[in-house]
């Protein structure tokens, strides 16, 4: 029953949310950032994060430093700490936590898919995928020539098998299908995370519902605006949006319509928790539109924590990290393109 | 020497004056040339930055994943733009090569990338503010005209066919692309053209400069 958590939840979970509250007050501040943002150089960069708790990962990293190492490294720090509380979790919180990384999984595959065909080697590519989405077979994806050897050469015996069964044909990969797929997959993943924690209940179906809906709805955005001016029919792109949250189902019959910006503006004005978000941007602008999302779904995830005996803390914690590292990636390609002015344009403060 | 002796008049001193201005003007097109020189490369500087600028934002948009080098295609396939270099006579004894971007001329759209190619010649030859002689090198005023008339009676079907060009270049990073990773397109697009541009002023500038050295050493002889 809701509300009750508080009597049964620390026996399994206690420890974990302890851990992950924990983590979360190693997140960089406000204050940090402003250091960082003045750095006049990637070493310096580093000096600085060598006092966060990235300083052991970036420590030995010799000069001159690349803005894709200062990622990699951060990342690294994330697997570990994901690791740790993955080996440590019982049912139902670790399944809980591997769908946190189907997303990633499901990049790694089409980062696999598009390099094959662009006939790219193997082993350049397992280099460039995220580590939150390996699995054992994922090299053997470089032999499947259409989507359903794909599935019955690797995939089948993956977590992604169940989102597969919507896309299974026989049509050659080609750069318009592996996308149809990517998205399709996405939106299968999303919806079966979202009966998840729906059959979880209680204060992580609650918080949950609110954090699948609003990405489900921001990937809705995204698909439309990308989709403006392409080959993407009407019907193909209304096929991509999941099956919940706010937009669904009026909000994504007007979004499928849409051929530009301020068509998009338009529809989603007449939801009040986008109204906020679209009224930051000047009419026929999309260019900030990303970072006022961005920024919406920090303030959600922040929330997140304010409630106790739950799980969404931990797929918050993760978002909240990643949001981090994309701060400390546009951090670095300003001050590696000596754009420091530009570095506000994409920074989002997560305190 | 022979040429202004059979064209004095009967004053002596009109061809001395006459090549005199001759003399001034080219020092004039050398400098309006230099100028535009510098200002072209910087205009290629800012340009570059702003492109490198928006692919790193298109990068944190759309994630690593989906933009690296890894994702280039290695598979044999035509350039999508190619560079021609003619050699036209400035006088009886010099030549001036010239550089001509044919932009979306891939074998699939070569009726289009030819189109396309002229729209680019015939903007880079207007927007040089050096002398007749240079601007309408091998053509005539009128024929420009008349070639722009017949291009611009399909101009949204050859836009069409760019944007699909440019679609299926940027498509090896996904069908669905941020417009983030095509303004950075569309960027690096403008760098090229300012690139020939600077290619074709410092021919220019290389080529006024002999004339000022040549008009220079005789004086001095």
């Amino acid at each position: 029953m809701y509300g009750f958590e508080a009597l049964t939840f620390n026996i399994h979970g206690g420890f974990l949310e302890a851990i992950v509250r924990g983590h979360r007050s190693g997140l960089l501040t406000a204050a940090d950032y402003n250091n960082l943002c003045q750095c006049e150089t990637l070493d310096d960069i580093k000096m600085h994060l060598s006092a966060t708790e990235y300083g052991p990962y970036l420590q030995n990293e010799p000069s001159p430093l690349h803005t894709t190492t200062i990622v990699e490294k951060c990342t690294l720090k994330l697997v570990d700490e994901y690791k740790h509380m993955l080996c440590q979790a019982t049912e139902p919180l670790s399944t809980f936590l591997e769908y946190i990384t189907y997303g990633h999984m499901i990049d790694n595959v089409v980062l696999i898919v598009t390099g094959t065909l662009h006939e790219r080697d193997v082993q350049e590519l397992l280099e460039k995928c995220h580590p939150l989405g390996m699995f054992d077979s994922i090299a053997t994806l470089a032999v499947a020539q259409n989507m359903r050897e794909l599935y019955r050469l690797v995939l089948v015996d993956t977590p992604l098998a169940p989102y597969f069964s919507e896309c299974i044909t026989s049509e050659d990969l080609d750069d318009m299908n592996i996308e149809i797929m990517r998205n399709t997959l996405y939106k299968a993943y999303l919806e079966d995370f979202y009966r998840f924690c729906q059959k979880l209940g209680g204060a992580t179906a609650e918080i949950m519902s609110d954090l699948l809906a609003f990405e489900a709805d921001k990937r809705a955005v995204n698909i439309t605006i990308n989709s403006i001016g392409t080959e993407l029919t009407r019907d193909d792109r209304r096929k991509l949006y999941s099956s919940f949250g706010l937009l669904y189902p009026y909000g994504h019959e007007e979004l499928a319509v849409c051929e530009d910006i301020d068509q998009v503006r338009a529809v989603m004005e007449k939801y009040p928790p986008y109204q906020s978000i679209f009224a930051k941007l000047s009419y026929g602008e999309s260019q900030m539109l990303d970072k006022a999302f961005y920024e919406e779904e920090v303030k959600r995830h922040c929330l997140a924590f304010e409630q106790q005996f739950h799980y969404a803390v931990f797929f918050a914690y993760m978002r909240l990290r990643e949001q981090e590292i994309r701060n400390l990636m546009w951090i670095s390609e300003c001050v590696a393109q000596n754009q420091k002015s530009r570095v506000h344009d994409s920074v989002v403060f997560i305190f | 020497m022979e040429e202004e002796e059979v064209g004095s008049s009967e004053n002596g001193e009109v061809p001395t004056a006459k090549q005199e201005e001759e003399g001034e003007q080219n020092v004039v097109k050398f400098l309006d040339s230099m100028d535009s020189y510098l200002n072209l490369l910087d205009s290629l500087s800012s340009t570059l930055r702003q492109g490198w600028l928006e692919l790193a934002s298109a990068r944190h948009s759309m994630g690593a994943s989906r933009i690296n080098s890894t994702l280039f295609d290695l598979k044999h396939h035509a350039a999508s733009t190619s560079l021609q270099v003619t050699q036209h006579d400035v006088d009886s004894i010099m030549n001036q090569p010239h550089f001509t971007l044919c932009k979306w001329t891939s074998p699939d759209n070569k009726k289009v990338g030819s189109e396309e190619a002229k729209f680019d010649e015939d903007e880079l030859l207007q927007r040089k503010s050096t002398s007749p002689h240079l601007r309408h090198r091998g053509m005539q005023y009128s024929e420009i005209q008349e070639k722009r008339l017949e291009s611009n009676r399909s101009p949204r079907i050859v836009d069409d066919q760019v944007q699909k060009e440019r679609s299926k270049t940027l498509s090896m990073f996904g069908a669905l692309v941020s417009p983030k990773l095509r303004a950075a397109q569309l960027s690096f697009e403008t760098a090229l053209e300012t690139l020939v541009e600077i290619a074709n002023m410092r021919s220019s500038m290389l080529s006024t400069h002999d004339q000022v050295q040549k008009v220079l050493e005789s004086r001095m002889e």
